[in-house]
């Protein structure tokens, strides 16, 4: 029985980790106080450069923004543009492949999309230049 | 009376010449007078028509070299960049550009005013113009140039969202970029 309970909290924590690392994370505590929403899209055979693109979104995010994120005041999506259950979303965003973008909300209604994929590929090698410019970019767009 | 009258002739006849003589140099004085403001104007335009031929031929080089300046043709450099080891997307954006190419614009590569390079940025060989491109993975740049000035569109983005599963949308993006940069 012991055994068993082992393997089975073993089975949990194993896919727990698995689902942070590959599967899908959308993180959305309050729709009403929302005023960044952080989205990456990816396909599910991915290169190195999309991979690095979705560490430094996240270590963005995590590093600088808990608060914000925790409170509602940003969403993070990070999800694969390939899967039938985000495919309304990734046409919303004309997502068919990696594609980065930061939606602004006013009053828990969209506001703007800015596109930000060409900018992701070209700093994605450049970690601190990708996170610094992202702070800067999420700050100019929560206040 | 004799020697009185050939006084008179002689005189007369002396006058005569003295007249006559006056005449001919005055009417030589105007001719030579006339043939100079002739010949002065004759030089001047002489003068002048080599001038005016000169800046007429300047005229002409000049819009000749105006002609040159407008209707130099822009140049079209693609490259798509990648690393050794592939992705789907990486490989979907080369053939989607190769396809774009041959479709639209065989005369342009055929004349050189487009050409394409497809480099690995993995190899050494690579390294100064995937730096100047700031090409670390994969990567897709349109440059234009024109007048020897380079203009860039960074098309990597669009790239992978679209040369994937949207491939008619990617297709239609380079195709605009390439056309706006040609004309």
């Amino acid at each position: 029985m012991k055994k068993i309970t082992i393997l089975f909290l073993g089975l949990i924590l194993s896919f727990s980790a698995f689902s942070q690392t590959v599967g899908d994370t959308v993180i959305a505590n309050n729709p009403a106080k929302l005023k960044v929403k952080v989205l990456y899209f990816h396909i599910t055979n991915r290169c190195n450069t999309c991979m690095s693109i979705e560490i430094n979104v996240r270590k963005t995010i995590f590093d600088n923004f808990k608060t914000q994120l925790d409170n509602g005041d940003i969403d993070l999506y990070i999800v694969n543009c390939e899967l039938p259950a985000n495919k309304v979303l990734a046409e919303k965003y004309n997502a068919y492949g990696a594609t980065f973008a930061i939606t602004t909300y006013k009053k828990g209604k969209e506001f703007k999309t800015k596109d930000m994929s060409n900018w992701a590929f070209k700093k994605a090698a450049k970690q601190d230049v990708f996170i610094s410019e992202l702070k800067d970019k999420i700050n100019e767009l929560i206040k | 009376m004799t020697s009185m009258k050939q006084l008179k002739s002689k005189f007369l006849i002396i006058a005569a010449v003295i007249i006559f003589s006056s005449c001919n140099s005055g009417s030589k004085t105007t001719d030579v007078s006339q043939n100079d403001t002739l010949k002065n104007t004759t030089k001047d335009i002489s003068v002048v028509t080599p001038n005016q031929q000169d800046s007429i031929t300047n005229a002409n080089e000049l819009k000749t070299k105006e002609s040159t300046v407008k209707t130099e043709l822009s140049k079209i450099q693609i490259y798509n960049f990648h690393v050794t080891n592939r992705c789907p997307s990486c490989i979907a954006i080369e053939e989607a550009t190769t396809k774009t190419l041959n479709t639209y614009f065989s005369k342009e590569m055929k004349e050189g005013r487009i050409k394409r390079q497809i480099l690995n940025v993995d190899d050494d060989a690579n390294k100064t113009i995937s730096e100047k491109y700031e090409a670390f993975g994969s990567g897709l740049f349109v440059t234009q140039i024109l007048k020897g000035k380079e203009t860039t569109t960074d098309l990597t983005g669009d790239g992978f969202k679209f040369a994937r599963n949207k491939e008619d949308k990617f297709i239609e993006i380079l195709k605009t970029t390439i056309t706006n940069y040609l004309k």
